[in-house]
């Protein structure tokens, strides 16, 4: 959400002592986890105007999220064993591949497909209707697979490190 | 095919979610059967969720939970020593279970590393096996109420369930009040 590891470390950081000092205030009118999420989201998003670290390559700028989106690349991946999660370079890349994506992308990525929550507390976190989660959603997922393909060259940055170790699984 | 390949990527999420209703379900998957593209664009969006869903793929960087519990002590050592003594095992039981659940950078990771080192030293009374020193928060098995405890809280009423703190914020529960919330660090001033 930040585009800095450092940054991102300091802002959990200070949900965690946030969260400390309202506890208090905490009534059970959604769970823990929610209330702790909604708390780590809006310290991001504070962090992120008072840092300015919003100007950054996006897949998806302007995109629209009613329209269609096209898979860019139809090549076969199969196979992921969990070994290659060993590598950094991959989580490097998953990491990279998330900050290619417009924030309500990203957002409704992770709360959904990162900490598995259900389309309706994710709808519920972001204030959106489930429709539009699921819209999100197939975006993300699909730009996400997009990125990450073995072999895509999108100019610049993008599947850059997929691009080095081509299809690390195999 | 009875469908286009533009439909099925509209629907495809939505299919890998099983928000479909039975008859949508099947004119996919015959599409699957007969399309190698949209086949290919359904096994990569597949193995993205799979590829972020495990635990290792945005795991913390290495020294986070030094820091982050160092950063809880110096927070914790600005309050008065006489009251937060006590508490402090339980402030930081809640610190660390919170931390599970907060989805920055990091986005999930296991509070069980976390806890684990800190609850096994300061529970003196605690064996090698005690659900304290496993990292293991307690629910009870005979009441409705969705709320973990330290698994030594007097207000942990009936047969306890031992449950990783991290499945327990998943499964809706709640932190203890007492046991883990009742000692707030004093504000200063």
């Amino acid at each position: 959400m930040l585009g800095s590891k450092e940054d991102a470390e300091d802002v959990t950081q200070d949900v965690l002592l946030k969260a400390l000092a309202r506890l208090h205030q905490f009534r059970r009118e959604s769970a823990f986890g929610t209330w702790l999420i909604q708390i780590a989201i809006n310290e991001a998003r504070m962090r992120k105007r008072k840092l300015r670290h919003g100007i950054m390559f996006s897949l998806t700028n302007g995109a629209d999220d009613d329209g269609a989106y096209v898979p860019k690349d139809f090549a076969d991946w199969r196979e992921i064993p969990s070994e290659a999660l060993e590598r950094s370079e991959i989580r490097e890349s998953l990491a990279k591949a998330l900050t290619l994506l417009e924030e309500h992308y990203r957002l409704a990525f992770i709360l959904r497909d990162v900490n598995e929550l259900s389309i309706t507390e994710t709808a519920n976190i972001l204030g959106i209707t489930r429709g539009a989660v699921k819209t999100r959603l197939r975006r993300a997922r699909l730009m996400l697979r997009d990125i990450l393909s073995p072999g895509l060259q999108q100019g610049g940055q993008v599947g850059l490190a997929f691009k080095e170790v081509r299809k690390p699984w195999e | 095919m009875g469908i286009t390949c533009e439909e099925v990527w509209r629907d495809i999420s939505d299919y890998v979610d099983d928000e479909l209703d039975p008859k949508q379900r099947a004119v996919l998957e015959q599409h699957f059967a007969e399309c190698r593209h949209c086949a290919a664009v359904l096994e990569g969006t597949c193995n993205v969720i799979r590829l972020y869903r495990d635990e290792r793929a945005l795991a913390p960087p290495k020294g986070f939970h030094d820091r982050l519990h160092e950063r809880l002590d110096q927070r914790l050592s600005q309050g008065s020593e006489e009251r937060i003594h006590p508490s402090r095992r339980a402030v930081l039981a809640w610190a660390l279970a919170a931390a599970a659940a907060v989805p920055l950078g990091f986005a999930l990771f296991s509070a069980k590393r976390i806890i684990l080192p800190r609850l096994g030293h300061q529970s003196p009374s605690g064996s090698p096996d005690s659900p304290a020193v496993m990292g293991l928060v307690a629910v009870s098995e005979d009441t409705d109420d969705k709320v973990f405890h330290i698994p030594s809280c007097p207000y942990l009423h009936g047969k306890p369930k031992f449950l990783p703190v991290e499945e327990a914020i998943r499964e809706g529960y709640s932190p203890c009040p007492i046991c883990i919330g009742k000692h707030k660090p004093e504000k200063k001033g």
